[in-house]
């Protein structure tokens, strides 16, 4: 079988497309948009808390959270339902009660040490939601832990050094940040 | 140095291969999500994974998920080592061009 180079080059660029849209539509890189939903919940969440009445921001933040859980928990549904491996299953399932423990513990320490303000309940929030991001990230991909230990010392800094802007500080470099990565981790695939 | 396949460089085979083996090795791809990530009709899709299957390319499982039938599709080893050469031999000839 002969082929000119021109018809070799059109197969490898028809193989390479047929790739990368294999990639983006089944592999697990369809996590970006979980990135993605949670920076814009993020971002819109904590600029609500610096700008608006207490009253409103608490309410902004729940409506943001619901939101956020339903559109995740749609994304996870539809994220690899054409594809099938003998670990997948049960895998998939570990990951969804671990993310239900995790945040039961979550809860369960909010109630037991009971944060004198807001900014202090979004740092626990924050800091359980990494320690799960960086289990998920130690268990399926290493090199995305580091995202979450980056938000992390931001967030940290902003806690302990700029009190004043803290929701502003975590909307823009927490929720931007994640907003940020999951377009990026979009394109890079 | 490495052999172009016939079987293979059929532009709807090429695809299909090369979404196959973008998958891990134990994993397997859903017919009708295979049939929309190519965009290709059903008897297109099935016409072509017969070709592939009768060549030992790729797996055809067929199965009840909820008592609904399914057929999943996985590239075998001899298809991904075929398909790598396949590449290669596209490659070489660009090389040489």
């Amino acid at each position: 079988m002969n082929i000119s180079p021109t018809e070799a080059e059109e197969a490898l660029a028809a193989i390479q497309a047929m790739m990368q849209k294999t990639r983006r539509a089944i592999s697990s890189s369809g996590a970006y948009r979980f990135l993605i939903v949670w920076g814009v919940v993020w971002l819109l969440g904590f600029l609500g808390a610096q700008f608006l009445p207490q009253y409103i921001a608490v309410y902004t933040w729940m409506v943001l959270d619901i939101l956020g859980g339903i559109l995740s928990a749609i994304i996870g549904i539809r994220m690899n339902r054409g594809v099938r491996s003998p670990s997948s299953s049960s895998s998939g399932k570990r990951i969804a009660i671990f993310w239900m423990l995790l945040f039961l513990y979550c809860v369960a320490s909010i109630a037991v040490s009971w944060p004198a303000d807001g900014k202090q309940l979004a740092m626990f929030i924050i800091l359980f939601v990494m320690v799960g991001w960086l289990a998920m990230g130690l268990l399926l991909s290493f090199t995305s832990i580091w995202p979450a230990v980056i938000i992390t010392a931001l967030a940290l800094v902003g806690y302990f050094l700029l009190p004043g802007i803290f929701n502003l500080w975590m909307a823009i470099l927490g929720g931007g940040g994640m907003i940020v990565l999951g377009l990026y981790i979009r394109s890079r695939w | 140095m490495a052999e172009l396949n016939e079987t293979i460089h059929q532009p709807v085979r090429l695809r299909i291969m090369a979404a196959l083996v973008t998958l891990g090795p134990n994993e397997e791809v859903d017919f009708t999500y295979l049939r929309d990530l190519l965009e290709v009709t059903d008897g297109n899709l099935g016409a072509h994974l017969r070709k592939l299957e009768e060549a030992g390319y790729i797996a055809v499982n067929k199965i009840f998920v909820e008592r609904k039938p399914r057929t999943f599709v996985a590239a075998t080893p001899e298809g991904r080592k075929v398909f790598k050469e396949h590449v290669a031999a596209l490659e070489s000839i660009l090389k040489n061009k």
